[in-house]
């Protein structure tokens, strides 16, 4: 209908993210504003003044944006300190586990290794699935747009873990191929296999995105 | 002026809720009425008036719902809720109590021309 107050309206928006909250109060918007825009026309004032009135009655949209964030933000802080935790001894299980090895000399040593390092990466995959969502404290836009960022963020993190995983798979095929075969001068190429094939995985993962 | 609308703007809300008192309304419509009642001395700026109605909204003091006009787009009204009505008379006996307050502080200075 009025091709210009849209457009000026669109431009307000730009930046805004797309989500229903924002659709809606441009929506609600753009409607009170042809209302006074024609409340103003029927006045008998020119369409140029009348479009300059209605916009400079709009006032400062980055207040209401910013000013619909809320300051009721909870930071999880018990679910952050939960998750420190189980990093930590996620980590101190890998640096300790060649201790059996170097301790009993023989297969039993190895088979703890490899449950120390089973039982690490487990803790720190479901550290990095479980891990705090940002859930939204109120429905406005600013939010949303928080969540939104929180959850790629998550994608993120799922990755993160299989590769971890898929890095300690490799370490433990190298080391069972070596012991069986006892080729140590040929087997550290399963090192260079592994990065290759942990670069596709990440590349697939970015062609999905 | 400015000190007079700013002293407006600290009671929005509650100027807002004497509006949907009387009935459900939308934002412009709101406006206007507080336009017409002012003697157009006073109008709330768009921004001022979404970020009120949300935040009314979120304290549970009003509900908003979408019209169905039949023609032309449609608009979003609002309505008070029971929470609201007692909101708005808290907030009115509020405003009352400091009027009074600052009614007899002012006066203190009209003594003293007298004299």
């Amino acid at each position: 209908m009025n091709e210009k107050l849209r457009h000026y309206i669109d431009d307000l928006f730009a930046n805004a993210p797309s989500t229903v909250r924002a659709v809606e109060l441009k929506e609600e918007l753009y409607q009170n504003l042809t209302d006074k825009y024609n409340d103003l026309i029927a006045e008998g004032k020119s369409e140029e003044s009348a479009f300059n009135i209605a916009i400079a009655s709009i006032g400062d949209v980055d207040s209401l944006i910013s000013g619909l964030s809320g300051e009721k933000r909870t930071v999880n802080e018990k679910e952050r300190k939960r998750s420190a935790l189980i990093t930590a001894i996620a980590i101190s299980l890998y640096i300790l586990s060649p201790v059996p090895v170097i301790a009993l000399q023989d297969e039993i040593g190895m088979i703890f290794l490899f449950l120390f390092a089973a039982v690490a990466t487990a803790m720190l995959i479901y550290n990095g699935i479980t891990h705090e969502r940002y859930v939204k404290t109120d429905d406005t836009m600013v939010e949303d747009f928080k969540e939104w960022k929180q959850n790629s963020k998550q994608k993120n993190k799922a990755v993160e873990a299989i590769i971890g995983s898929f890095w300690l798979i490799a370490v433990c095929v190298y080391i069972v191929v070596s012991f069986m075969t006892g080729a140590w001068h040929i087997t550290w190429i399963i090192f260079l296999i592994a990065a290759a094939i942990s670069s596709m995985i990440k590349g697939l993962f970015m062609l999905k995105q | 002026m400015s000190v007079a609308s700013e002293l407006i703007r600290g009671n929005t809300e509650t100027i807002i809720l004497a509006q949907l008192m009387k009935g459900d309304g939308y934002g412009y419509m709101v406006n206007k009425a507080i336009f017409n009642l002012t003697g157009g001395k006073f109008e709330l700026k768009e921004a001022t008036l979404y970020t009120a109605f949300r935040r009314l909204e979120d304290a549970g003091c009003i509900v908003s719902y979408w019209g169905d006009e039949t023609t032309g787009a449609r608009r979003r009204y609002y309505s008070i809720t029971d929470l609201g009505r007692e909101s708005y008379r808290l907030r009115k006996k509020e405003w009352e109590t400091a009027e009074a307050v600052i009614d007899k502080l002012l006066a203190e200075g009209e003594k003293g021309v007298s004299k």
